[in-house]
């Protein structure tokens, strides 16, 4: 993504992500990156080219550009797009929001918020079976190697 | 031991991957595999088992369960294709999900593990001519459950929104039946969607590609493959390009295709193989699937618990295969959610007491692979009878949460409103809601190179060899001739299983 994008992202963090996301803005942009970059070539061009569209929209009503959008006019303005003209205004502001919405939900900090401590469960649950089930994992490994052919009685006769 | 060393993260060392492949590359062997998920991986560990040299290409990377996180997007990231942003165009466009990495999406799924119920045989029988009795299949269905480990659940690795799930069809009258999933202690990390962390879920990375490698066979990770080779109707490998850009030639006497119903067609098409049928692309089933999230007054924490612990099939003889309860990490939650800002926030405060259901329709229209420029790209148009299929659905599934005490229901359409009791839920989806409102998502893509005996309406025979080339097999959910109303894996595993016997008793004619 380019600067000019990442400032539209920047400037859309408190519109789209809860007021307590608002701190973890520059980390929320840089994930909605990461997640574009993981996406196929027409869908991150797309999406740059609708954040550049996005940007510029908002000149004629506002004399300025959407990144410059603050408080009410940046929630009108992207309320405008939410339930917008066209379909793709439409598309395009649920796909900000979706990557935006990830993004926000994957801060430690806001996963702890709503309680979300996966990384010490899995630990716990991962020691408590290696403990309590040592012998039933063994066993399976073992299952997974020896030898039960398909075809008992083939061996293989092809020159 | 292979299986310890797949598990613990060790790199075993006939596993290659991008590091592996610094220059261009040509490998002989008796058979390639293009595909190490649940068609690929058991047809290379029961043919390296019965002698032959296998290679099996996997176009994504090799991760180990160690690599398996909590970090949720940057496992979509790497193992999901296209970063998850995968859609089958129609209104409203469909996003479907497949595994890219070594194990395919058995890396990803659920673990759910069905038999194709017999009705579904039998209608494979009448309709495609195929010889799938279940008592010809039960010898291969019973592998693979052994193999993979097929078990209901540990009692006490199931979360509460699966008990609630259960309270709420019992509360109904409802039949629900014990999941049974490929799982060795499944300790309810649920965290199956991104790679089981545990190493409980027996996906084909700790299954059936442990096993392979064991048998002799090389599995080259970071490879995509371009096309197949041929001499004149015989294909004689493969050709295909490394991560790194080097050029990758396999030389096989048998090609066994396993990418999967979007790209085995499209793999087909990029090598010239044209079906005389016309069928080859068609045929899309999606098994579509809708969900609804249910707030309770008490905490849930649907996180803690076994994914799917339960399935209510009260209705899947009438097209709705089955209800169960799914839980996703808040970030995947919130992406769907319609709300922003300070809604989104007071939203996700409840995340804790969230019950997250879905329910998965038998499909009844189809859609098409399409090959362009190379690239397949899904279309796919819900039928009129499908979307009121779900919407009766989602009526029965909120009265289902409702009786389980369910104090709010939030539906899957834009811009929809909250339900709060079961006649609510009957008012408000008594009108028909327009599909572009719809958000629907899926991962069980099937039928787009069906088999059936009849060339001219099937793209491969029923041990999925390709009707119009020699030495072409198609081993993946591509072969499947109709949507199959349950979760495909076990399907796909013992479809795969009886080819390689097949080959095995044929070896004089594939493998010569």
């Amino acid at each position: 993504m380019n600067a000019g994008s990442r400032a539209v992202l920047r400037s859309l963090v408190p519109v789209i992500c809860p007021p307590d996301a608002v701190p973890y803005g520059e980390a929320i942009v840089e994930h909605v990156g990461l997640s574009l970059a993981a996406t196929p070539v027409l869908v991150q061009r797309g999406f740059v080219a609708g954040l550049a569209a996005y940007d510029l929209g908002a000149l004629p009503r506002y004399l300025r550009r959407a990144r410059a959008l603050t408080g009410e006019r940046a929630e009108r303005y992207y309320a405008s797009w939410e339930h917008g003209v066209t379909p793709l205004h439409v598309q395009f502001a649920r796909g900000v929001k979706q990557l935006m919405n990830l993004a926000c939900y994957e801060q430690p900090e806001m996963m702890a918020a709503v309680g979300y401590r996966v990384g010490p469960w899995i630990e716990e649950v991962r020691a408590k079976r290696l403990r309590v089930f040592a012998d039933d994992i063994a066993k399976q490994e073992r299952q997974i190697i020896a030898p039960d052919p398909l075809r008992p009685r083939a061996k293989q006769e092809v020159a | 031991m292979v299986a310890v060393a797949l598990h613990e993260g060790a790199h075993p060392r006939n596993v290659f991957t991008r590091r592996d492949l610094r220059g261009d590359t040509v490998l002989d062997c008796d058979v390639v595999v293009v595909g190490s998920g649940a068609g690929g991986a058991p047809v290379a560990a029961e043919l390296a088992e019965a002698g032959f040299d296998v290679v099996v290409l996997e176009e994504g990377p090799y991760y180990t369960t160690r690599d398996f996180t909590a970090n949720t997007s940057a496992m979509i990231r790497q193992m999901y294709r296209g970063g998850g942003a995968t859609m089958a165009l129609g209104s409203p466009p469909l996003l479907f999900q497949e595994g890219r990495a070594v194990g395919g999406s058995t890396v990803i799924n659920g673990g759910m593990s069905w038999r194709t119920p017999d009705e579904i045989l039998a209608r494979w029988r009448r309709e495609a001519g195929l010889d799938t009795s279940p008592e010809s299949l039960d010898p291969y269905f019973t592998r693979v459950e052994k193999r993979i480990h097929v078990a209901p659940m540990d009692e006490s690795a199931i979360g509460n929104d699966n008990w609630l799930l259960k309270k709420g069809a019992d509360a109904k009258g409802w039949k629900i039946v014990g999941n049974l999933r490929n799982q060795v202690h499944c300790v309810g990390s649920n965290r199956c969607a991104f790679g089981c962390p545990t190493g409980a879920k027996q996906s084909a990375l700790v299954s059936y590609l442990p096993r392979a490698l064991h048998f002799g066979a090389r599995v080259y990770a970071d490879v995509k493959v371009e096309r197949v080779a041929f001499h004149g109707k015989r294909a004689t490998g493969v050709i295909g390009r490394s991560a790194g850009g080097h050029h990758v030639v396999v030389r096989a006497k048998l090609v066994v295709a396993a990418c999967g119903a979007i790209h085995t067609p499209a793999l087909l098409a990029r090598s010239g193989v044209r079906s005389r049928s016309g069928q080859l692309g068609k045929n899309l089933s999606l098994h579509p699937n809708v969900k609804v999230v249910a707030i309770f007054d008490e905490a849930v924490t649907s996180w803690k618990g076994a994914h799917q612990a339960f399935q209510v099939r009260e209705f899947a003889e009438q097209g709705l295969g089955c209800f169960a309860a799914v839980n996703m990490p808040p970030s995947i939650l919130a992406m769907s959610f319609p709300q922003r800002g300070a809604q989104l926030g007071e939203l996700m405060a409840q995340y804790d007491k969230m019950v997250l259901a879905g329910l998965l329709c038998e499909d009844s229209t189809s859609g098409s692979v399409r090959t362009i420029h190379g690239v397949p790209q899904a279309f796919y148009q819900l039928a009129p009878k499908d979307l009121a299929q779900m919407q009766r659905g989602l009526v029965l599934l909120s009265e289902l949460l409702f009786a389980a005490g369910a104090k709010r229901v939030l539906l899957p359409f834009h811009r929809a409103r909250e339900l709060h009791d079961a006649d609510d839920a009957r008012r408000v989806l008594a009108e028909p809601i327009p599909a572009k409102e719809w958000e629907v998502v899926t991962v069980h893509m099937m039928g787009t190179a069906r088999m059936g005996r009849d060339r001219s309406r099937s793209v491969v025979d029923e041990h999925g060899f390709v009707h119009d080339a020699d030495r072409l097999m198609v081993a993946d959910a591509s072969l499947f001739p109709t949507p199959i109303r349950v979760n495909p894996m076990e399907t796909i595993m013992a479809l795969a299983t009886r080819a390689a016997g097949h080959v095995i008793d044929n070896a004089r004619r594939f493998l010569s």
